[in-house]
């Protein structure tokens, strides 16, 4: 099934860059959770070293085969979904773990990937210029039914994880003014039906903090200076190693997940912060390149979506340390603590490099 | 699915705009954080240091335990503890010699103390000394600003105002240890914090324990206080009220005084645990501090181990207590009728060896309800034989006896329940007839607790139907929300059977205490009090002679009243108290009486 020549055609790079920066991830979770009660960064990396070998697996697995049954898989999470809204255990707070026997997933997560892969099908042999309205409806549509799913659970981050991959996908097939437009009066429908039906009063509190910080003076408001104090205060070169998080970071609840640019803001200084920011950009930049190298429609749109994926959440972690987007409890992909969240961005990456190695067989 | 020849120019086109979108969106980024870090550094340096938060916590009031009639077993009153803060001194040696001068504490106590919690950030206070002296507060109030280390704080320390009354039941605090601190059941607990180790404090900690409240301030980097930006009261734990009735547990401590023993009063028709009394006990407020190593360690090395609860945790055989489950057995399994006679002559040979009763002489021709007024051993040896003890440790499960009562106290004790394949498990012997013999009157390797007893007691007197002693009536939330707890409804594993086999075993227990028998000790007058006896050979009855009857049996009582109307059982051991008719039964007569004064 794959040919040993192949190996020599992975991009070996973009493998790098993921590394370091999750050995980065590491090295700061490390740092800030002296004195908590686990040792989150052992965690962190044994569930790296796990993920990095699965990528390996994966990629004997061509992904044209796996675009092809992703319908199967799409469908089987939804039921799988509708399941545990009905039957799910409820883990803290939500529906959303899965357990089989000794351990627990979250299919919302993998949801992710299987709407990545759905996506790719549906455009792979689209060939029109722009996206006619009919298609973006029904897109919307697959789109929008697990995201009403993991909503209910609820859990609104790990939904609006899956916005993104939507985004991107339709971007990417074209979209004429029209549809825009047409998008934002439907999503301003749905926010306010949301609002109005749908969202618990803990989130709605949590949408209104964002608009007003002042509303939880122990929340974000309050976080967000701290990171900003954090940040700024670590200078050119940074307080040191571990020097940073004991007196200013200690009030962040997050510092280990949400805010962990914080922490390399203030030990590493401005030299760490471009070191991150040069890394992601290097790796987002690969990401396309890939893109730009496969072979097919299928193969393209799963770079992209990946890239736009990792693009996205970046950007809005990053501005969020930095107070300049509001706090909504998305991690930085590859960096923050989460073994689950680190593990479909890994697998996403090998969807990624399955592509890019395969860029020259023709089927 | 792919074709040769792909068009994907528009695609690429698409994607090679979003690359430079995201390249510029980077340099932006990058930018924003130059200025934020070196061209502002030095606005967010200074707020970095005079802009620091201070973080302090403020222990509530722990909730109230209080008897069933509302009366205060625990409360709490006002007292200083002070900390040290590591990371506000730069040569900690140096300090430390100046506080342990400051306050004359032991120079080398102090270097332990805060070694042991290295592993922990140093902006966490670490207590140092609680419950302070007035002269000591003032002290450090008027030193405070050569000592940025120190900080003093209020707290409400657990105050027990009848010192060693109901010790067991209530339970003890102790300072939180490192390893609960890292364990995720106890999130939101700090160094420091006080928390219930045993008993009731244990049980129901998550209902006692309340709410911390929160000070965050704004201090410059002196820790002076320039602001603050938020405040939360802390909110005191919930009302713990027991079934305990206080007039009950303080005569049953009192009849307890000077001996080694316990005593269980509960409300056969509920399982509310009136009394559950342990001798000897301990005063609970020597344990409020969290230093006072040397009353600890002459408390665990007493030899009277007056911290076991032996209510819940005494392990003793049974001994004629034992009877009533083989009457129980002999005529639910139809090997004996009331009318199955047997002779006693004082002793007997069963299997080539022989046994004695406890009274020399003999008690003649026995039928049940005799051999249980008068507590005959003959006649038990020989429902022994005819039962064979498959059949009676099956009989004995069914009573409860070695299992848990499922109690609401931690660290209760199942007992044992001896059969062939429990002794080839863990003697690698098989079973010999003759144990069976000893087993039969409660000797051999057969253990029990008192609650057990009071609970077996219980099944008799309810006529079959088992009941799941208890010791938390209501819990009391705040604005007066009172949350009774569930799942403690009946049990339904009850002992199915016919209900005159109850009461032929009633009207021996009846006669025992009411015409003559061992447990005459407990007769009230105009009151219907059934009753068992049991003593407890702890050696045989030829070396306690050799040494001159220095060690006594255990002394055992169980009983209820009344007869038709069963509501109270009280059991009763004393340890080396002699014969069970002696010393338990006229102390079990003491609570009958006070129990029908207050409440029949």
């Amino acid at each position: 099934m794959i040919d040993r020549i192949l190996w020599r055609e992975l991009d070996w790079f973009l493998l790098v860059l993921i590394a370091a920066l999750t050995l980065v991830g590491v090295a700061m979770i490390s740092s800030c959770s002296q004195g908590l009660a686990d040792n989150y960064a052992l965690r962190q990396a044994i569930w790296m070293a796990t993920s990095f070998l699965l990528i390996f697996v994966f990629l004997y697995i061509d992904y044209h085969f796996l675009v092809e049954y992703s319908i199967y898989f799409y469908g089987f999470l939804i039921i799988v979904l509708g399941g545990l809204l009905l039957w799910g255990e409820k883990i803290a707070g939500t529906r959303s773990w899965l357990r089989i026997s000794f351990f627990q997933i979250q299919p919302s997560e993998l949801m992710k990937l299987a709407l990545l892969l759905l996506l790719a099908r549906y455009f792979a042999d689209y060939r029109r210029e722009k996206i006619t309205t009919f298609d973006w409806l029904l897109v919307s549509g697959l789109v929008a039914l697990p995201m009403l799913l993991i909503t209910l659970q609820p859990d609104l981050g790990t939904a609006l994880g899956l916005l993104p991959l939507y985004l991107g996908a339709i971007f990417l097939a074209g979209i004429n003014r029209k549809l825009v437009v047409l998008v934002i009066i439907a999503g301003l429908v749905i926010g306010l039906l949301g609002w109005n039906f749908f969202l618990l009063d803990y989130q709605k509190e949590r949408i209104l903090t964002v608009v007003f910080p002042e509303r939880d003076p122990l929340g974000s408001g309050y976080q967000i200076q701290q990171s900003k104090i954090a940040i700024g205060s670590g200078g050119f070169s940074g307080k040191g190693y571990r020097q940073g998080s004991q007196s200013k970071l200690r009030f962040l609840p997050a510092r280990h997940t949400d805010f962990i640019f914080a922490v390399v803001g203030e030990e590493f200084g401005f030299l760490g912060v471009s070191l991150v920011l040069g890394l992601y950009a290097f790796m987002m930049f690969r990401i396309f390149r890939c893109g730009l190298k496969a072979k097919d429609r299928a193969g393209v749109y799963i770079c992209f979506m990946v890239g736009a994926v990792f693009a996205f959440q970046f950007f809005i972690n990053v501005l969020m340390t930095v107070g300049l987007a509001p706090v909504t409890g998305i991690p930085l992909p590859l960096v923050s603590y989460g073994g689950s969240s680190l593990f479909t961005h890994l697998l996403a990456i090998s969807l990624v490099e399955n592509v890019y190695m395969r860029r020259f067989i023709y089927v | 699915m792919a074709k040769i020849y792909e068009d994907l120019s528009s695609l690429h086109r698409r994607i090679k705009l979003v690359q430079w979108v995201v390249i510029v969106l980077v340099i932006l980024v990058a930018m924003f954080i130059w200025k934020m870090q070196v061209l502002d550094y030095n606005y967010f340096w200074q707020k970095a240091e005079n802009n620091r938060l201070r973080e302090i916590k403020l222990t509530p009031q722990r909730g109230l335990i209080v008897d069933r009639e509302g009366k205060i077993l625990a409360k709490n009153r006002a007292s200083f503890k002070l900390s040290y803060i590591r990371e506000n001194v730069k040569d900690r040696k140096q300090s430390l010699t100046r506080v342990a001068q400051l306050l004359s504490l032991d120079k080398q106590q102090l270097i332990n103390r805060l070694e042991k919690y290295n592993s922990l950030p140093a902006f966490m206070p670490i207590v140092i000394k609680d419950d302070l002296t007035m002269e000591e507060v003032a002290k450090i109030e008027s030193h405070q600003i050569e000592f940025p280390e120190l900080r003093l704080e209020m707290e409400p320390l657990r105050d027990y105002p009848y010192g060693s009354f109901a010790s067991h039941v209530l339970g003890y605090l102790q300072e939180i240890s490192l390893d609960e601190l890292r364990s995720p059941e106890f999130s939101g607990y700090d160094v420091g914090d006080m928390i219930g180790k045993t008993g009731i404090e244990y049980q129901y900690e998550r209902d006692l324990v309340g709410r911390k409240g929160l000070i965050i301030e704004v201090v410059d980097s002196l820790g002076r206080k320039t602001g603050e930006v938020v405040q939360r009261s802390p909110t005191p734990g919930n009302k713990v009220f027991l079934t305990l009735d206080f007039d009950l547990q303080a005569k049953a401590e009192e009849l307890l005084q000077g001996r080694e023993g316990a005593i269980v009063v509960l409300d056969a028709r509920n399982g509310e645990i009136l009394a559950l009394a342990s001798y000897p006990n301990f005063d609970l407020n020597k344990f409020i501090h969290r230093f006072s190593p040397q009353e600890w360690t002459s408390l665990i090395q007493d030899q009277s181990h007056p911290l076991e609860n032996r209510a819940i945790r005494g392990l003793y055989s049974p001994g004629s207590i034992f009877k009533l489950v083989m009457a129980l057995a002999g005529l639910d399994s139809g090997r004996i009728t009331t009318r199955k006679t047997f002779l006693c002559t004082g002793t007997t040979l069963i299997y080539g060896h022989p046994f004695s009763c406890w009274y020399e002489p003999g008690h003649g021709v026995v039928n049940l309800i005799s051999a249980i007024q008068h507590s005959c051993n003959i006649y038990f040896y020989n429902v022994g034989r005819l039962l064979g003890i498959q059949t009676i440790a099956d009989y004995a499960r069914r009573c409860g006896l070695g299992h848990l009562t499922g109690i609401d106290l931690p660290g209760e004790k199942a007992g044992l329940v001896p059969d062939p394949e429990w002794k080839k498990k863990n003697r690698h012997e098989p079973w010999y007839p003759g144990e069976t013999i000893s087993v039969a009157i409660g000797q051999g390797p057969l253990l029990v607790t008192p609650l057990q007893v009071a609970c077996l007691t219980s099944l008799i007197a309810r006529r079959g139907r088992k009941t799941a002693p208890h010791l938390l009536l209501q819990v009391e939330k705040r604005g007066g929300v009172i949350e009774k707890p569930n799942s403690l409804a009946s049990l339904n594993n009850d002992l199915v059977s016919a209900e005159e086999i109850f009461e032929k075993i009633i009207t021996g227990m009846w006669r025992s205490v009411n015409a003559g028998g061992t447990g005459q000790g407990a007769r009230l007058d105009g009151y219907d009090i059934c009753g068992k006896t049991g003593s407890t050979q702890v050696i045989s009855r030829s070396t306690a002679d050799k040494l001159g009857g220095q060690i006594k049996t255990h002394s055992w009582f169980t009983g209820f009243a009344s007869r038709d109307k069963p509501r109270i059982v009280v059991t009763v051991i004393v340890e080396h108290g002699g014969m069970g008719g002696q010393t338990a039964a006229p102390i079990a007569r003491e609570l009958f009486e006070l129990y029908r004064r207050k409440y029949d």
